[in-house]
């Protein structure tokens, strides 16, 4: 065990473990919120447990949920419009301390990767975890009905 | 006229391909001549999907 496994444990022992855990129970708007968060906190373990295995091609793993993480809360976001407009959540504090764990991770790594292609594609990977995620979290507290249609 | 709309739809279509291209290069793991190949093709096919799927947003 090196030090980014070890990071990776911890994050998804307390971060990811805690989202499950607010899944589990309680109001639509902290479900919601810690699915949400789930797939944001459970993105950075991947990147770490590739570093720390040294098999860059396990980054693709965190990709593929960086992708797909945001676009599944968007859907929740527009099939529980209804529900989640009479009590919508706004983890503000959550959401950027997500935001910032996935930024400094995607850094950290990026650091330990040096020049290269890889290194562009980590900070892909990093603009669509961030970006997604704060996009996702936005739908979900209500910031974009303007656009919709119905 | 119907010439000058080919060429804009045919200059969009470029303009999606290239960051397309780049993108598909970044993500693959080895550059081989067959990856560039497929690679060219899947951003071609995708940028015609890019340019419908604008069209279908901005309602032209």
């Amino acid at each position: 065990m090196n030090g980014w496994i070890l990071a990776a444990v911890l994050v998804l022992v307390t971060g990811v473990g805690a989202t499950l855990w607010g899944v589990a129970g309680g109001p639509l708007r902290r479900r919601a919120t810690a699915q949400n968060l789930c797939t944001a906190l459970a993105c950075p373990v991947l990147l770490l447990l590739a570093q720390g295995y040294g098999r860059p091609a396990y980054v693709d793993l965190a990709l593929v949920l960086a992708v797909l993480g945001p676009v599944g809360t968007l859907v929740f976001a527009r099939l529980l419009a209804d529900e989640l407009a009479d009590d919508p959540p706004h983890a503000r504090g959550p959401t950027w301390t997500a935001a910032a764990l996935g930024a400094a991770v995607v850094g950290a790594v990026a650091v330990a990767t040096g020049p290269g292609r890889a290194l562009v594609k980590l900070l892909v990977i990093g603009v669509l975890l961030v970006g997604g995620n704060l996009i996702a979290s936005r739908a979900l507290a209500g910031g974009m009905q303007e656009g919709r249609g119905d | 006229m119907k010439g000058r709309r080919t060429l804009l739809a045919l200059a969009e279509v470029a303009a999606w391909w290239v960051p397309l291209a780049a993108l598909w290069l970044v993500l693959i793991s080895t550059v081989d001549p067959l990856e560039l190949a497929v690679g060219a093709g899947a951003s071609a096919l995708t940028a015609f999907v890019a340019r419908g799927a604008r069209r279908a947003v901005s309602g032209r």
